[in-house]
């Protein structure tokens, strides 16, 4: 498991500004599970049939994580629609209930390998900061959420 | 219950459906908080799971699949995914050097 790359490209092109979208809404979980695959299909990461399998994979297994946050992505059959890893950054402004769950931020995935490893390490790390998960939950820009998830981490220079 | 001593634990496999989401997340929060300490983190699916794996952590809703493809090896199940009891008392034993009920 590498650790090997920058800090400085850390986001390395997963995360792109365009992929942060601040003023969502969604009336229930699955809708929004759409949404978030509509917009890696937008961003060119996934044929439409991923968003499919996002749907899936979140009735047998939800995808929140915590803090308010969920990370849609689509079951192991699903990764034959990835067509290159990207993530992306949904703050939906009414919180959508996630089974008993209130979800704020999505972040759905499309990946074939590991590339996004340590950028979902460094969302875990936010998300156990009660202070930084608050700012991203209540990020204004979409520099905001990029300044959050690229920071250095605190054991790297 | 099998009790593992800590410096017996030296892979540990995050077992996950998809690899792509929860059990990247955990692997990789895992591999920073063990990075001083010689134990590998990998993820796999539930169905590969190496058999020379000393511990397999995943979803208590993947556990039973798990179990039927762990190799015998002792899988420790997780309701949340930042914060579980569970995955902090392995943490702790490998970083005290001291054993694990599993």
């Amino acid at each position: 498991m590498s650790d090997g790359h920058s800090r400085s490209d850390k986001l390395g092109g997963l995360l792109e500004p365009c992929a942060v979208r601040l003023a969502e809404r969604a009336a229930d979980r699955f809708e929004a599970v759409s949404r978030c695959g509509e917009v890696l299909v937008e961003l060119g990461a996934v044929e439409p049939g991923y968003v499919a399998a996002m749907i899936e994979r979140e009735r047998d297994i939800s995808t929140y994580v915590g803090a308010g946050v969920a990370i849609p992505h689509a079951t192991a059959a699903g990764k034959a629609h990835v067509l290159r890893d990207a993530l992306a950054v949904l703050r939906f402004v009414e919180p959508v209930d996630w089974g008993g769950e209130q979800v704020a931020v999505c972040v759905p995935i499309a990946a074939i390998g590991d590339g996004h490893l340590d950028l979902l390490a460094d969302l875990a790390d936010v998300l156990m900061d009660p202070d930084r998960a608050r700012e991203l939950r209540e990020a204004a820009e979409p520099e905001d959420v990029l300044r959050l998830l690229g920071r250095p981490h605190q054991e790297d220079s | 219950m099998t009790t593992l001593q800590a410096a017996d634990i030296r892979k540990i496999i995050v077992a996950c459906d998809a690899g792509m989401g929860s059990s990247v997340m955990l692997a990789g929060q895992l591999a920073r908080q063990l990075k001083k300490f010689p134990v590998t983190v990998a993820h796999s699916p539930v169905a590969e799971i190496p058999a020379d794996a000393d511990l397999v952590v995943c979803h208590r809703g993947l556990a039973e699949r798990a179990r039927a493809a762990a190799h015998g090896k002792p899988v420790v199940a997780f309701q949340i995914f930042l914060g579980d009891p569970a995955v902090t008392r392995i943490v702790d034993a490998i970083k005290n050097g001291t054993a694990l009920d599993v």
